[in-house]
């Protein structure tokens, strides 16, 4: 009998599995959120620029192969990969930044219009060049970790690689912005481009960067993704919609607030299976019901079909009490 | 892109054309038909001989003409189902250049293709431009069953042009007499699903199915043929990154039994999840959820012993596989039934447009059904249908044989399916039963 078995529960396979998609959201929406409190539009060519990434890293890894070794069930051809990944993800975005977003000088909405274009443009391409079926990296899929299957965790060594390169990642970031003079620097464009570049700041270094990081997250995050789920021209595309409403519930322009609205939609979406048996998981509510709207097991009766509208009603009860997202600046 | 270029080729040819027949009055019936709906353009062609349809009427009618005719298409070039697409396109592309090495009185059959982006809403855009400003009397479309009953009902349903679906099955369209398909219903697909799983001896099944018309509709079917319990039921929408909240549920509902009424990716993804949580059971699926992406993009041995019932072709007979040799020559691969679906819908055009005595939709629809059906000489190929016309046969005098199965159009337009059972075993399909429809 595996110790500290009372903690067993479905509740603690949904926290898994909401760790680990909560984390793939995080590394999508913290690039989203610093280009939009730098660049001051919302990209939508975000999500594609993480298509982008995976296609890259899909390649590498078919050229560089597994190279032996490695850690977590993950070669060390998939690390290099993953580097190659961010690097073209980066490529991509700073040309597209230099040669459309910058000559082309609109405001935020045409720039977001814009965007909608371009990214329609990264996903033709990669259509073009891989056609439309999805497909996986060439890396043995896992079977879940032994040990913590008797509490009801079930999830892989690359998930735990998934979670772990978030939290390295969000770390680094968090270093950068907090303690590095270029961190203060991109801060204060944060706030007031106008007094940043007065005070001496090269607004158009820090711009660019910006990009740098913001891409370079969204090729990680793309690279990762394709290793939970699949490689198709829409992969980024389809996480958009969720990756805008957790960096708009955590308060759109703040990193800090898109992990946490990351952590959120994320852990919405996998919680969705406890709701109709709230009565049976949680000690504190009665077991039986005999209410109105309510399944017998005192749960709201819902089906996980549901989740994108559920996390979207959260985002709108949120911004109702705190318009700017929770961690957004009010102003 | 490509559509583009395609569309103001036409445009700019059909314009040629009008003013040399027609003069002025041809731009005036051109831009009248570019405006109006579909029951408008009916009207001017019936009314005004020289103006919009009219002419190119009273030129098929005259025979001297050598234009091609042109016919349109609606494919999920992009988008959810644009594996599919795919594969109609092969399917289609391998029988334009069959037919047009015949010709069809000495004209060549041309298809303006139109991508659906796999979604009702372009889906009816697409048709508009195929009905209402290139003017095509025949359509073929569109993959998903929701997009095929868009389209009919938005656009074909009050208009004489002809509508053949290459890959609905969902159940809708049997509503509906005058929008035709080539592929088989699911109403036989479902009920010989539920018969297999009762024989298998499971009484408890879990159920999920894609979030739209073909899901839906498969999994009623399904469930009012079951007679045993349903344990869990529950729908589930297309390209979610996550679908591990799914897969919880369904084996905390303890049903040995899961169906799944998905699509490949969607599939693909939920394979890989109950592997990486180790969860086991016998899997049963529609059609939908075959594919060799699916093989290739699961790990092996994780789907041993699913059984899938899918609309077959006749394998064993001889001009599926002449059909399968040219198509691997052309290719390199095997052909999907998707494939052949597409390549009858073209062959069944081809034979109604030759056998129609003009090229209009009401003349088609008169003819399209008796070319597919019995009481008349089995063709296996368009040239052997060009012969039986040739030499004084009308349309009922041929009953072509496709390479999907019998077609065989009935009153309600649907085709008689053939369906095979599937096994997988040791990672790949094996067929291990056929099922008349």
């Amino acid at each position: 009998m595996p110790p500290f078995e009372f903690l067993a529960s479905p509740l603690l396979g949904y926290l898994a599995n909401g760790l680990v998609y909560s984390s793939i959201i995080v590394l999508g929406g913290i690039g989203l959120s610093l280009v939009y409190s730098i660049g001051g539009f919302a990209n939508f060519a975000h999500g594609d620029t993480m298509t982008v990434g995976a296609y890259a890293a899909f390649v590498t890894y078919g050229v560089v192969g597994a190279i032996s070794g490695g850690v977590l069930g993950l070669p060390v051809g998939f690390f290099v990969a993953l580097l190659a990944g961010i690097a073209v993800a980066v490529v991509v975005a700073v040309l597209t930044e230099l040669v459309i977003y910058k000559p082309i000088d609109l405001d935020s909405i045409g720039l977001l219009i814009t965007s909608i274009g371009v990214a329609f443009v990264y996903r033709a391409i990669i259509r073009m060049g891989f056609g439309a079926d999805f497909r996986q990296y060439d890396i043995p899929t896992l079977r879940p970790i032994e040990w913590l299957i008797p509490y009801g965790v079930r999830i892989t060594r690359h998930d735990v690689v998934i979670v772990l390169s978030a939290l390295l990642l969000v770390g680094g970031l968090h270093v950068l912005l907090q303690y590095t003079d270029f961190g203060r620097k991109m801060r204060a464009m944060a706030d007031n481009p106008d007094l940043a570049r007065v005070s001496g700041i090269r607004t158009g270094r820090v711009k660019l960067w910006t990009w740098v990081i913001g891409a370079g997250l969204a090729g990680a995050g793309g690279v990762f993704l394709g290793l939970y789920n699949q490689l198709t021209p829409r992969m980024g595309f389809s996480l958009l919609l969720v990756v805008f409403a957790a960096v708009i519930l955590g308060g759109i322009g703040s990193v800090y607030g898109a992990m946490l609205g990351g952590i959120v939609i994320g852990m919405v979406n996998q919680f969705m299976p406890a709701l109709p048996q709230l009565g049976r998981l949680f000690p504190i509510i009665p077991r039986e019901c005999d209410l109105p709207l309510v399944t017998s097991q005192c749960g709201i009766p819902i089906g996980i079909e549901y989740a994108n509208a559920v996390a979207f009603l959260i985002m709108v009860a949120v911004l109702i009490i705190r318009p700017n997202g929770i961690m957004g600046e009010e102003n | 892109m490509v559509n583009g270029d395609d569309n103001i080729d036409e445009s700019r040819r059909k314009l040629l054309q009008y003013s040399a027949v027609a003069g002025l009055a041809g731009f005036a019936g051109c831009s009248t038909t570019g405006n109006g709906d579909g029951s408008d353009t009916d009207t001017d062609a019936d009314g005004q001989s020289g103006g919009g349809d009219g002419s190119t009427e009273t030129e098929a009618q005259s025979g001297g003409n050598s234009d091609p005719y042109t016919i349109g298409m609606i494919d999920s070039l992009t988008g959810s189902l644009s594996a599919f697409g795919e594969r109609n396109q092969r399917g289609k592309n391998l029988a334009l250049s069959r037919v047009n090495d015949v010709g069809i009185d000495g004209r060549q059959l041309k298809i303006q293709v139109e991508d659906s982006e796999s979604q009702a809403q372009s889906g009816v855009t697409a048709a508009q431009n195929l009905v209402n400003q290139a003017g095509v009397p025949f359509v073929i479309g569109a993959v998903g069953t929701g997009v095929t009953m868009s389209v009919y009902e938005s656009v074909i349903q009050d208009t004489d042009v002809v509508q053949l679906s290459q890959s609905s099955t969902g159940l809708g369209p049997t509503k509906f007499p005058d929008l035709l398909r080539v592929s088989p219903s699911g109403r036989s697909q479902a009920n010989a699903l539920a018969d297999i799983i009762a024989e298998d001896g499971y009484d408890e099944v879990a159920v999920t199915y894609v979030n739209n018309n073909y899901g839906q509709s498969l999994a009623d079917a399904f469930m009012s043929r079951w007679d045993g319990d349903i344990a869990y039921e529950n729908s589930h929408n297309q390209e979610q990154a996550s679908y591990s909240n799914l897969i919880s549920q369904m084996a905390d509902s303890g049903a040995e039994a899961w169906v799944f009424i998905a699509y490949q990716q969607g599939y693909s993804t939920m394979v890989n999840e109950m592997y990486e949580s180790g969860y086991e059971a016998q899997m049963y699926g529609a059609d939908s959820i075959q594919g060799d992406t699916v093989l290739e993009n699961t790990p092996e041995g994780s789907m041993d012993g699913t059984k899938i019932v899918t609309p077959s072709a006749p394998v064993e007979n001889e001009n599926y596989q002449e059909f399968a040799s040219a198509f691997q020559e052309e290719y390199d691969r095997e052909p999907t039934s998707w494939a052949s679906f597409a390549y009858d819908c073209v062959m069944v055009a081809s034979l109604s447009i030759a056998a129609a005595d003009e090229f209009t939709g009401a003349a088609i629809s008169n003819v399209v059904r008796d070319v597919t059906r019995p009481e008349g000489e089995e063709v296996t190929s368009f040239e052997q249908g060009m012969q039986i016309l040739q030499d004084g046969g009308g349309p009922s005098d041929i009953d072509y044989q496709g390479v999907s199965g019998p077609i065989d159009l009935d009153e309600n337009g649907d085709p008689r399916g053939f369906l095979q059972v599937l096994e997988v075993q040791d990672h790949s399909y094996v067929g291990i039963d056929f099922i008349s429809g």
